[in-house]
């Protein structure tokens, strides 16, 4: 314990004390419980931009066992792209978002293909989008639109099922950047 | 009066239906207009919700992309089969890849039902398939075959082939969607142009609703105006009505008193001619002459009470009365009735009816006379019985309760039912016989009502009747001790110079012959101004005054008589003579400054009790009521209390004095009441009954006749004193200590 007492030294000896103290508090509040680890397996997906939480050059890489580490999130709803109603099962974008430290007011999807398109950071809080990883609890392939799909609880609210939560919903996900 | 025009303005039934029915209709049209447009809004919704689930819009994109798609991957294949450049099997596969999840799409969904009907989709979709089976042998998930050149260069053609195609399939979509985004714009404006005209539609039917509710507004309030003027009608008719019968009030009133001024002089005459010595068949004339007399002026009051009560003039003016005192002058009165038929008369008073009530003796009086005087005359034989008791009424108040039955002819119910109106009596034929205003009954049960009381009746034909007549029990309170009731006319003190005023030769001539009989002398003039200049000449002692007289009536006379320079002739007792018994009239007297007030027609009686109270001749110590107190005490503690109070007298008076100065009526009351309750008790009658007229006439006396009361009251003290030394119980008055008690 720091003592308060007089112990023999200058006061500026003291004061630098202080400073380091505070300096460590400060980056001790920044950093998150745990530190985003560096993927071991193949990327497939890498979230770039504002993040303060890269573990690889600027941006935030994740392999499927750092995805499926996250807390998995599944329902079944309509889409324009199946004739039936489908289960979807995956981490949540907050979360996924959340564990790079991403923080923005805009995010920008990219699919393998190069489809972009843009969603307010304020979708993924208010909605419960997940990053899909199973489609009826089986990993999906590219030609399935795997291995990741961006996708709206559209059968949740109804305002959701509209053009452009379905343009929102990237499938063949291979990169967020946080704007 | 309704006319017809008023009947229409009120409206008929057939018009109000037929304004109803067009309201309901318009109502009715209304509502299905509102329907009509919640339907079409409803099929609006309804068209963009499906649109929205279908999601057809977002179809061509869809298309687009495979499209785009298809160009790379033909692009990265090309590529791949060039000899100069090194063949990355990892991107054709991943191309690959993602080609086939965008064909997909074209295979199934939403989007097949776009390429459906589209010329040649089917055979596109099949080259898709089949160049995905071939691709799939080196770049499917299990490849059979390896992915080299000359795998790629081989089915480059056929991956080329299928350009062309999918540039058609796009289009065919694309304007597929155009077609249902106009279609589904030329539904939309249908339905608004629907909407459109519904709420036209809406806003005329709306106009035409508020111009039919307008209109009835409209006719409401002329039918209030209507409504209105018929009621200042009714009510202007009925003020007319109520006037005619106030005036025949008033013409009935006016009539009676002007036939009983004559009339009384006309009876005056009857009574004395009495005196003049007739024969024996001249006096048997006379008394059928004053039978009839009696019995016109029994009518004539009856009349008058009538138009008095019906116009509501009637006061009532509450006393404590002697109960038992009053029934046995009603017996005294009816005995005579009775005993002319061979008829008993019981009258039966309960010992629990208080001896004592608080009401308006006269009236109950003649309430009593009538129900008896009615039982008499419709019975023959058997027994009228007047039952007197105390019960509880149904408010829970005590009730005075007096009950005339007898045994009579009795009536059956529809008698009963008309017993009380005007002019009805019992039997039409009997009536006749009995004689009788049939005005009793109603004026009793009139009288009886405004005692707040009633008078109801039980009766069978032959069985006889009885008529309740109930009141509500009040007591006065107990030192209210009852004044002795005027003795019989006596001679006045001394001898008066009375001044009349009186108009009509037969009054004065009774007049005279009254006052003679009293010991007075009279002095007559013929109106007010000749009265005012009399006194002018001379003094004296008190004036007797007409009310309705030529040139100056009584009123003015009294007025210019008090504003006399000389201060004992503006002061002369003033008593006014007046047919009508109206208590207005009354209170304009005293107002005047008249100190009494005689009803006509006067009686000796009357007049001489007026005089009496005027200048009193009421015995300073009645004898009988000095023996009566001397009875409940010793003559010693008598005389102390006589001396004690006699000392007291100048401070009472003190008290008096002043109560009159400060205009305290109540304070005067007051007073008043203890010097008399203290002088009766005592039997000292002149001072207690000079008191009792102070208590009396506290409220409603004018000033100068209080003030001459009080100054009476202080003349008695010393003449009380003089005559209770005579009487034995005062010893002169140094001896008075001295003398030893003497009982007698």
């Amino acid at each position: 314990m720091h003592d308060f007492g007089f112990d023999g030294r200058g006061a500026g000896a003291q004061r630098r004390d202080w400073l380091r103290l505070g300096g460590a508090l400060v980056l001790a509040a920044a950093l998150p419980a745990h530190a985003l680890q560096p993927p071991t397996g193949p990327v497939v997906l890498t979230v770039g931009g504002r993040v303060r939480m890269p573990n690889e050059g600027g941006n935030a890489q994740f392999d499927m066992t750092m995805l499926e580490a996250l807390p998995q999130t599944s329902f079944t709803t309509r889409t324009p792209w199946y004739t039936q109603a489908r289960r979807f099962t995956g981490p949540l974008l907050r979360d996924v978002l959340s564990a790079a430290g991403a923080q923005g007011t805009l995010i920008r999807l990219t699919a393998l293909n190069d489809y972009r398109v843009d969603m307010p950071f304020d979708d993924a809080q208010r909605h419960d989008v997940i990053v899909a990883r199973l489609l009826d609890d089986k990993p999906m392939a590219v030609r399935d639109k795997g291995p990741l799909f961006v996708i709206y609880p559209f059968d949740s609210r109804p305002e959701l099922r509209g053009a452009v939560y379905y343009s929102r919903s990237a499938w063949q996900l291979r990169k967020i950047d946080v704007l | 009066m309704a006319t017809a025009e008023d009947r229409r303005a009120l409206g008929g039934p057939p018009r109000g239906w037929l304004r109803f029915s067009w309201l309901g209709l318009v109502g009715f049209v209304l509502v299905l207009v509102l329907l009509a447009v919640a339907l079409v809004q409803a099929r609006q919704f309804a068209l963009l919700r499906h649109a929205v689930q279908v999601g057809d819009d977002y179809v061509v994109p869809m298309v687009f992309q495979a499209e785009i798609e298809q160009l790379r991957l033909r692009d990265q294949w090309q590529r791949a089969a060039d000899e100069r450049l090194p063949l990355d099997a990892d991107a054709l596969r991943l191309r690959y890849e993602i080609w086939i999840s965008r064909v997909e799409l074209l295979d199934g969904g939403n989007a097949r039902r776009l390429i459906d009907g589209q010329d040649g989709h089917l055979p596109t979709l099949q080259q898709l398939r089949d160049f995905i089976a071939a691709a799939d042998r080196a770049l499917g998930p299990t490849p059979t075959a390896p992915l080299d050149r000359d795998f790629v260069r081989a089915l480059l053609p056929q991956l080329e082939a299928l350009t062309a195609p999918m540039h058609e399939l796009s289009l065919g979509a694309a304007h597929k969607v155009s077609e249902q985004l106009m279609q589904r714009g030329i539904t939309v404006r249908e339905q608004n142009q629907l909407g459109l005209g519904l709420t036209l539609f809406l806003s005329v039917l709306t106009l035409a609703f508020a111009y039919i509710a307008l209109r009835q507004v409209r006719q409401l309030r002329e039918r209030r105006l209507v409504l209105e003027e018929l009621a200042t009608k009714l009510r202007l008719a009925r003020r007319e009505a109520e006037a005619a019968s106030d005036a025949k009030s008033a013409f009935l009133a006016n009539m009676s008193h002007e036939i009983r001024t004559p009339f009384h002089g006309l009876m005056g005459m009857l009574s004395l001619l009495r005196e003049t010595g007739l024969t024996p068949r001249q006096v048997d004339y006379l008394r059928t002459a004053t039978e009839s007399a009696d019995h016109l002026l029994a009518l004539l009051n009856d009349i008058l009470d009538m138009s008095q009560l019906e116009s509501g003039r009637v006061a009532l003016t509450q006393a404590p009365v002697d109960l038992r005192g009053l029934l046995r002058d009603v017996e005294a009165l009816m005995r005579p009735q009775a005993n002319a038929k061979p008829l008993a008369l019981h009258i039966d008073a309960d010992p629990a009816v208080p001896d004592r009530i608080l009401a308006d003796a006269t009236r109950l009086k003649q309430i009593i006379f009538n129900l008896l005087s009615n039982a008499i005359k419709f019975t023959d034989r058997g027994a009228v019985v007047l039952d007197v008791r105390t019960r509880e009424g149904l408010g829970g108040e005590p009730e005075l309760v007096f009950a005339v039955s007898d045994t009579g002819i009795g009536m059956d119910e529809a008698t009963q039912a008309q017993l009380f109106n005007r002019f009805v009596q019992g039997d039409s034929t009997r009536s006749r016989r009995h004689g009788g205003t049939g005005l009793g009954l109603e004026i009793s049960r009139n009288l009886a009502r405004l005692m707040r009381g009633d008078i109801t009746v039980r009766s069978k034909p032959g069985e006889g009747s009885c008529f309740t007549f109930h009141l509500p029990l009040q007591v006065p309170p107990p030192a209210a001790a009852p004044l002795a009731a005027a003795k019989a006319a006596a001679p006045a003190s001394r001898p008066l110079q009375v001044l009349v005023a009186e108009d009509h030769p037969v009054n004065r001539q009774y007049m005279a012959a009254l006052l003679e009989n009293l010991g007075h002398g009279a002095h007559f003039t013929t109106n007010g101004e000749e009265a005012v200049e009399a006194l002018r000449r001379r003094r004296f002692d008190v004036v007797l005054m007409d009310l309705h007289m030529p040139v100056l009536d009584g009123v003015g006379a009294t007025r210019a008589i008090r504003a006399l320079p000389d201060a004992e002739r503006s002061t002369v007792p003033i008593v006014a003579l007046t047919a009508d018994a109206f208590a207005e009239t009354r209170d304009r007297c005293l107002v005047a400054g008249m100190n009494d007030f005689l009803t006509k027609p006067v009686n000796l009686e009357r007049l001489a009790a007026s005089l009496r109270r005027l200048f009193g001749t009421e015995a300073p110590a009645a004898e009988a009521a000095v023996a009566m107190a001397l009875q409940a005490m010793s003559r010693e503690k008598l005389a102390a209390m006589v001396e004690a109070f006699l000392e007291q007298a100048p401070e009472t008076v003190q008290r008096l004095r002043a109560a009159v100065r400060d205009a305290q009526p109540l304070a005067l009351r007051t007073n008043a009441h203890a010097a008399k309750g203290a002088a009766l008790n005592l039997g000292l009658a002149g001072l207690a009954a000079t008191a009792e007229a102070l208590h009396e006439g506290a409220a409603h006396l004018p000033a100068h006749e209080v003030a001459r009361l009080v100054q009476r009251y202080e003349d008695l003290v010393p003449a009380t004193r003089a005559a209770l030394q005579s009487l034995g119980v005062l010893r002169p008055q140094l001896q008075t200590q001295s003398q030893p008690a003497v009982t007698g």
